[in-house]
């Protein structure tokens, strides 16, 4: 092989495409299968990176957590979170995504756009501060407007429901913002062919819009679901899980075991069965949607 | 080359986009003068732990070093300003992270050999970060001398921190609803049943009975203090005797319980409803008593300045001195990263003792933090006798146990207690046997020896239970 066959050779190999292969694979390697193999393993150990302790226990930290009454409360409080957000995100998303829309507002259409979504881009614990003073059985804006004494935040009946609440005003804009784009794409033709048929506003709504819209609903409903399954800031500071555990969720508790008692082994092992209920949660969507796609 | 080129800019992003997060590294040295000067002619302060200053620091090269707080960062500039005004080659950057990133980032970045050289110590934290700090160039001789319980600090006849001030709780009341209620200043109640009397007497309702001013307000973190207090009074300790299995499940533990329930439930003094933090409620000049530990002071009088408030000694069960009056806990004096360069540990280890000769900075810290200095010299200081909470703490301030830097967990766990009681409405006793049940779970590896054998009249215990 001579210099130039050499050089040649060097030059295929540094092809910018294997080069941010070779980087994209190092990267991923480094910051998420490392840390998900070490994850996996950490989840059979006592394991506080603070003391250098780690020792094996065998499957002691998933008997220990799937035992526990306040993991079984927060996958449950967790599953009430993730339903109750997406649901009432999709339905004022693609509401009020309809209203923007359908021009009853005109001009003002992109002034509400931007309102809508500014939540979004505020700062969660921001947003977060300002609704516990809105709850503040003393000086809350809500109960002195409503003349209500309720202790929103420590009341185990409307602790939980008040965070998603908030999470849900923060986060509805989001969802328009997609709505809007799904309905800025459906093609007229099929409206304008309805519409000579006779077919109603709400004819048009059920059977053209919707299920052309399927795909976007899809998409809000899945990051949504990813989202919530893992959100725990919100809990972090309105009501740290509070009163008693009522409102811990599952990645608060995780963030609890690993961050404040450093017991990773522990907070190891909930967060490889939380990804297990994640992916199996985000198959039985796809799947679901799949075959309604068939049908 | 152009090749070569692209590759350059990629590996120079992802090196940039790896190495961007480091802290606790503060390198800024640009504005710093070469001290030349060895000979300061300066006073060398302390009496038995002495700073000297009249000498170099690094050999007079510049350096800087950055030291973490979760508190004032005016306050602690001051301080470091003093310092480097003796040495002008030093820089001390003071960092400040709010308490609950404090504690997340502090262990992390120690433990990632790039946390400050200097940082502001809580002990109940102490598991976390006492595998990170470098032992005090100090002798611990000269410590005990001059600062009290220095012995419950050490390890391994070393010292990594100690207390510069002694923190308990006091009884805060608002003096114009004190004195609406006809009360006067003799009339501060010494027994538990004479502060119920008092607090009904400042409880105030509406025609509609709806309670619109609360006589005794405990709602947040108060109850996780208080209790501890309260069992201490009636010489039940934390901890069991082999000193690691915590003691909260216990008769003392529901009874007095059960007292604090009966002050909402029967005196009807509060509610658990009205307000859900005790020191905005007082703040907001909605309770007029509450319970609060040393910092409570510092707190009403930055957030809440227009309040008049008053501070007396937290009641007994009856009017005998108690085995204790509360448990105490120190705060404490700065620790050293001992993974830091040897330059910057040079330095902190300097700080470090002119932060314990400087009965000046003792004396600003204590009177901010509303604490009793643990150092004797300031034990009769005329400004610490002005503050009315450390006034009352003086008073009787051997009679406070402290049973060691314990987790994090006992406190945090008798918070939960305290909300499956009040807001879950789970019966006492279930409530506190989950809580113990919790705490054993949280410290089943811990490391932590109780030190409560330690307090001056731990052998009144025998009496009390005989």
């Amino acid at each position: 092989m001579d210099i130039i066959q050499l050089r040649n050779k060097l030059k295929q190999i540094l092809s910018l495409k294997n080069i941010v292969l070779i980087l994209l694979f190092g990267y991923l390697a480094v910051f998420l299968i490392y840390p998900i193999y070490k994850a996996f393993i950490g989840s059979f150990h006592y394991w506080n990176p603070l003391s250098n302790t780690y020792k094996y226990l065998g499957l002691d930290n998933y008997k220990e957590v799937l035992t526990s009454q306040t993991f079984w409360k927060s996958i449950w409080n967790t599953l009430i979170f993730s339903v109750i957000a997406i649901f009432f995100r999709v339905i004022i998303g693609l509401g009020l995504a309809l209203v923007l829309y359908s021009k009853i507002l005109k001009s003002t259409s992109s002034f509400f756009r931007a309102v809508f979504y500014l939540p979004t881009i505020t700062p969660l614990v921001a947003v977060s501060f300002v609704w516990m003073w809105l709850y503040n059985p003393q000086i809350g804006l809500i109960n002195n407007v409503l003349g209500l004494t309720v202790n929103w935040l420590n009341n185990p009946s409307t602790a939980l429901l008040s965070v998603i609440v908030m999470t849900i005003w923060k986060d509805f804009g989001y969802a328009i913002i997609l709505f809007l784009a799904g309905l800025m794409s459906l093609p007229t033709e099929c409206f304008e062919a309805s519409s000579i048929d006779g077919a109603s506003k709400l004819q048009q709504f059920k059977n053209i819009t919707l299920p052309l819209l399927k795909p976007t609903t899809l998409f809000v409903i899945i990051t949504s679901l990813i989202t919530y399954l893992q959100s725990y800031i919100q809990i972090l500071v309105m009501t740290e899980g509070g009163p008693g555990t009522s409102t811990y969720v599952i990645s608060y508790l995780i963030f609890d075991e690993a961050f404040v008692k450093y017991n990773f082994g522990t907070a190891s092992a909930m967060s490889v069965i939380l990804f297990v209920i994640i992916a199996i949660l985000t198959f039985i969507t796809f799947k679901l949607s799949g075959e309604r796609s068939v049908e | 080359m152009k090749n070569l080129l692209r590759l350059a800019i990629l590996i120079s992003s992802f090196i940039f986009l790896f190495t961007a997060c480091s802290y606790g590294k503060n390198s800024d040295i640009s504005n710093l003068k070469k001290d030349t000067n060895k000979n300061k002619n300066l006073p060398v302060i302390g009496e038995n732990v002495k700073f000297n200053p009249n000498k170099l620091i690094n050999n007079g090269k510049p350096i800087s070093i950055e030291l973490w707080t979760w508190g004032d960062k005016e306050l602690w500039q001051g301080i470091v300003k003093g310092y480097t005004y003796i040495y002008p080659n030093v820089n001390i950057k003071v960092v400040v992270q709010p308490w609950s990133d404090y504690w997340t980032k502090l262990p992390l970045s120690l433990r990632g050999n790039n946390g400050p050289a200097l940082f502001n110590v809580h002990n109940s934290n102490h598991e976390n970060i006492i595998n990170y700090m470098a032992p005090y160039n100090i002798d611990i001789a000269s410590l005990e001398k001059d600062f009290i319980g220095v012995k419950s600090h050490i390890e391994n006849g070393r010292a990594y921190y100690i207390d510069y001030a002694i923190n308990t709780g006091n009884i805060y009341y608002n003096k114009s609803m004190w004195k609406e209620a006809g009360l006067t200043d003799k009339e501060f109640p010494k027994t538990w049943d004479e502060f119920t009397q008092v607090a009904k007497k400042l409880t105030k309702r509406n025609a509609n009975d709806k309670l619109i001013r609360a006589g005794f307000n405990f709602n947040g973190t108060a109850y996780q203090a208080l209790i501890e207090g309260l069992n201490y009074q009636k010489g039940e300790l934390l901890f069991k005797e082999d000193k690691k299995t915590v003691n909260f499940n216990n008769k003392t533990t529901i009874e007095n319980t059960k007292y604090l329930v009966s002050l909402y439930n029967d005196a009807k003094v509060g509610s658990p409803d009205f307000g859900d933090d005790y020191l905005q409620s007082f703040g907001n000049g909605q309770s007029a008593m509450i319970y609060g530990w040393g910092s409570t002071e510092g707190e009403l009088k930055r957030l809440y300045p227009e309040i008049d408030f008053g501070v007396f000694e937290t009641p007994t069960p009856t009017k005998d001195i108690p085995f204790a009056y509360d448990r105490y806990n120190g705060e404490s004096t700065p620790g050293i990263n001992k993974n830091a360069p040897k330059e910057e540990q040079e330095v902190a280890q300097d700080f470090v003792r002119y932060f314990l000769a400087n009965n000046e900075i003792i004396k600003t810290l204590s009177l901010k933090v509303g604490s009793f200095p643990a150092k004797y010299s300031l034990g009769k200081d005329k400004d610490i006798l002005a503050d009315p909470a450390l006034l009352a703490l003086s008073k009787r301030v051997e009679n406070y146990i402290f049973p060691g830097p314990f987790p994090s967990t006992i406190e945090t766990t008798s918070g939960k207690v305290f909300q499956n009681i009040f807001y879950n409405k789970v019966p006492i006793e279930k409530a506190v046997d989950d809580g113990e049940n919790q705490m054993k779970k949280d410290m089943k590896y811990s490391t932590f020896k109780s030190v409560e054998d330690k307090y001056k009249f731990y052998s009144k215990l025998k009496d009390l239970h005989d």
